[in-house]
């Protein structure tokens, strides 16, 4: 059994790790864990006031702070039909324009550029390229500059509360903001260029769905009051659940969502495919320029898309303050509703971000947060499941490790939204027995052989099925007697389907694998002539419950019969089936 | 302190289960990071740089509370390698907003509630607590998160071998300095009175009522500051939740009597 790992993912933010398991040339299984320990925050904020919400909930995490903030308000307004005037509006989309700002280039220069030209950190990266890091550092202290007009500090800031602000930063300070901005604009489009040039590896490429908030119309922006997805569906904010579906699984403390089934993305990448074509100015001829088709199934461009955002940001800045300085600063909205529902969305730097509330008699009590990493969690495992298992056809298996913390960084996630390590485990040679007995138990399996029978060893799937029938086994299925319309894919019972199968993992004759169906399809390499059609057919919870039990053939000439290895893996496995 | 072959000291900062706002604070000190870098060997910043080493230390930075098995052995590991260990921000110093549930019960209950049944492969769950609670902690840098010159003014302090010079007074101290009214005197449930110093009274700056977030004071008077917001009206629960919020462990005797005189 061999391990490759990398105990704790470092340059992403908490706590938290990835671990890949190969068996042969197969990766059997990736897990996305998050060690950070569980906080409780949503009980936390229970009997609270909707105003001692908005002071806890930023604490989730200290980079997305100013986004817990504003979900958090934005909900609490719902709720509580609290209506903001126009300079408060500005105000909150320029403090959010400072976070976007100070973590995309945090990231973007301190976390993911090393890993492109060869560092192990940005202070060590700033030995040969000393003015951009230095520049770099100033752009990430911009932002944070405005976050602290803002919100007060650089971090946690109280001032942004329910129904304004405490106080307005004076006309000379925005002005100082508006000029510094535009000072700036010389950098920004060389780091757009640098960072939408560089060249980003092929292995981890998928389609996925992508979600973001729909700022309105026409409108690129970070707030919205509905969720768009890449397939042209529009959600209400507040029918969050039916794109989260959240779910808890059992190695990480940060909880889970898919779509319909189906892992999703949200951050950069997925607002500038969802919403890029609206980008105007400088933005939308960089859009124009750089974006391509890749964009829209490797994670690796959201590191693009960041720098595509930073420099929307920065022509964005400038606009605001114009209309902020001709507006007086308003006091901050009291309310007397003491009851409501409401839910907030807004756009954190790493995606999407949603905060629910009811308040009844005064003080919160329903709370649910659902956070952008916990819903990019099983694209960052179905991504990296990608990228090993393309290095490892082509052999290029010391790269995995590496690789996978690429995959990792480039989703910027927030581990302390819940959530450090890169693991490569190796199975046991006599893996499959295990699993095959575990499977066995959990629920009795209908098999299925494939193959063919004049093909030598590529006949071993369907002479292995015609030897269970001979024991008596029942539910024992050949690739020939399946009707398309009545496969038992279709089935909703989700009994466990095992394919019997010669499927080439380039090992030695008679080598037993048992894989879960979707490595195989998420490698054109290794999919065999395994029906193919079945990967469109199968949700994912069927996929989950599909696997592969495959024998490394000897030999598929025409004509032959069945090796001499492959014959005893099949006595073998015959063996453990029947018992 | 023994230095290492540049004669620098070995420098670790480590994060626990917390917002990870304390180890950001440090990488927002843009102009004074590539000092601290210079100045310090920072062997292991897990949130910083990649090549980091576990080895001997001579100051361990850290953060958040433990919340987990593996945290706490993480932290006694910590402990052993280092000749100081600094807690720094309010959840590693008294638990943070983690550990507002004072009574066990009461988090296994609301545990269940979010996670349901499942058990964890990786690591069992242990209720919140500040870093003392299991080892020796040599220094206090309270906050929410650390506040930057006294975090620069510490490490400054620190490497040289001297203890850190916090403020030893409340928020109010603070307040008066930058001229501001006094909210209490509006009716405004200010914690300021029993919060400790060094925000700069950041939320009275902007009008709005100090939540606590950097931890009692010492010798606070939390009677005092309990009895003035009852007298303004303010309900015994609310008052009781307020004061919990930040304080983690910190409140909780106080909490505790304050029950038993109920009863």
């Amino acid at each position: 059994m061999k391990k490759i790992s990398v105990d704790h993912l470092a340059r992403v933010e908490g706590s938290g790790g990835i671990s890949v398991t190969i068996d042969g040339k197969v990766v059997t299984d990736v897990k996305f864990s998050i060690f950070e320990g569980p906080r409780l925050v949503e009980r936390l904020t229970l009997g609270k006031t909707p105003e001692e919400d908005v002071n806890i909930v930023p604490r989730i995490c200290a980079i997305c702070s100013i986004s817990h903030k504003y979900a958090a308000i934005r909900a609490m307004e719902n709720a509580l039909s609290v209506k903001v005037p126009s300079k408060v509006v500005q105000f909150r989309e320029l403090m959010h324009l400072g976070e976007m700002i100070e973590s995309h280039s945090l990231h973007l220069y301190y976390l993911a550029l090393p890993d492109y030209v060869g560092f192990p950190n940005a202070i060590a990266m700033a030995s040969e390229y000393e003015l951009e890091v230095k520049i770099a550092l100033e752009m990430k202290g911009f932002g944070n500059h405005i976050m602290k007009t803002a919100s007060g500090r650089y971090i946690h800031g109280e001032n942004p509360v329910i129904g304004g602000f405490g106080k307005f930063p004076s006309k000379e300070e925005l002005i100082w903001i508006k000029n510094r901005a535009i000072q700036f604009m010389p950098f920004v489009l060389k780091t757009t260029e640098l960072f939408c040039e560089l060249d980003y590896p092929d292995s981890p490429e998928d389609d996925t769905i992508y979600a973001c908030c729909n700022p309105g119309q026409k409108k690129y922006g970070f707030a919205g009051d509905e969720i768009i997805l890449s397939t042209g569906e529009i959600i209400e904010k507040e029918d969050y659940k039916n794109l989260t579906n959240e779910f808890v699984v059992s190695h990480s403390y940060a909880k889970r969502s898919r779509y319909k089934g189906e892992p999703y993305s949200v951050g950069a990448l997925a607002r500038v495919n969802n919403l890029g074509e609206r980008l105007k100015g400088k933005a939308g001829g960089m859009f124009k320029k750089y974006f391509n088709n890749r964009w829209k199934k490797n994670p690796l461009f959201n590191n693009a898309a960041q720098a595509l955002e930073i420099l929307y940001a920065f022509e964005r800045i400038p606009k605001i303050i114009d209309k902020m300085i001709k507006l007086p600063d308003p006091p901050i909205v009291k309310y007397t509703k003491k009851e409501g529902k409401g839910t907030g969305i807004v756009e954190a730097p790493r995606g999407l971000l949603i905060h629910s509330y009811e308040v009844s008699d005064g003080f919160v009590s329903f709370t649910d947060i659902v956070t952008p990493t916990a819903q990019n969690a099983e694209d960052i495992e179905r991504y990296c499941c990608i990228a090993a298992q393309k290095l490892l056809n082509s052999g290029e298996e010391d790269k995995i490790r590496d690789r996978m913390e690429l995959v990792v960084r480039a989703f910027d996630p927030c581990i302390s939204c819940s959530a450090h390590m890169a693991e490569v485990k190796k199975a046991p040679e006599e893996d499959w027995k295990t699993k095959l007995d575990k499977i066995m138990k959990e629920g009795s399996p209908i098999f299925i052989g494939v193959g063919n029978r004049n093909r030598s060893d590529d006949g071993a799937g369907i002479e292995l099925a015609l030897e269970l029938r001979k024991h008596g086994m029942k539910d024992i299925l050949l690739e020939s007697e399946i009707n398309e319309r009545e496969a038992p894919w279709k089935n909703r019972n989700y009994r466990p389907l095992i394919f019997l199968d010669a499927v080439d993992f380039r090992e030695k004759p008679g080598k037993v694998t048992l894989v879960p169906i979707h490595y195989i399809f998420s490698n054109s390499a290794l999919s065999h002539r395994l029906l193919p059609f079945i990967s469109d057919e199968m949700n994912y919870e069927r996929l989950k419950n599909s696997f592969v039990l495959g024998v490394q053939p000897k030999s598929i000439t025409e004509g032959k019969k069945i090796s001499r290895p492959v014959r005893q893996a099949l006595i073998r496995v015959l063996e453990l089936i029947v018992n | 302190m023994e230095k290492d072959k540049n004669g620098k000291l070995k420098i670790g900062v480590y994060e626990l289960t917390g917002c990870a706002g304390d180890a950001l604070l440090i990488l927002d000190c843009e102009k004074e990071l590539v000092s601290i870098f210079k100045a310090a060997n920072i062997q292991s910043f897990l949130m910083a740089k990649s090549d980091n080493i576990d080895g001997e230390l001579d100051i361990a930075l850290v953060e958040g509370s433990v919340s987990t098995e593996r945290e706490k052995e993480e932290l006694l590991d910590i402990r052993k390698r280092a000749k100081v260990v600094v807690a720094i921000g309010t959840c590693a110093c008294f638990g943070g907003i983690q550990a507002a549930f004072l009574d066990k019960k009461e988090w296994e209950k609301n545990f269940k509630k979010v996670y349901g049944d499942i058990k964890m492969e990786h690591t069992k769950p242990v209720q919140s607590k500040p870093i003392n609670v299991y080892i020796k902690v040599d220094h206090y840098l309270p906050g929410c998160p650390i506040g930057k010159e006294q975090f620069l003014s510490t490490f400054n302090r620190i490497i040289r071998g001297n203890p850190p010079e916090l403020y030893g007074f409340s928020v109010c101290v603070e307040c008066k300095w930058n001229e501001n009214d006094c909210l209490l005197n509006k009716d405004i449930p200010c914690l300021g009175p029993v919060t400790r110093a060094g925000c700069g009274s950041i939320c009275i700056n902007h009008n709005l009522p100090c939540v606590g977030c950097w931890g009692p004071v010492e010798d606070a008077n939390l009677t005092s500051e309990f009895k003035l917001l009852r007298e303004k009206g303010f309900d015994y629960d609310f008052i009781k939740k307020k004061m919990a919020t930040f304080s983690g462990t910190g409140m909780a005797d106080f909490l505790g009597k304050l029950e038993g005189e109920k009863k």
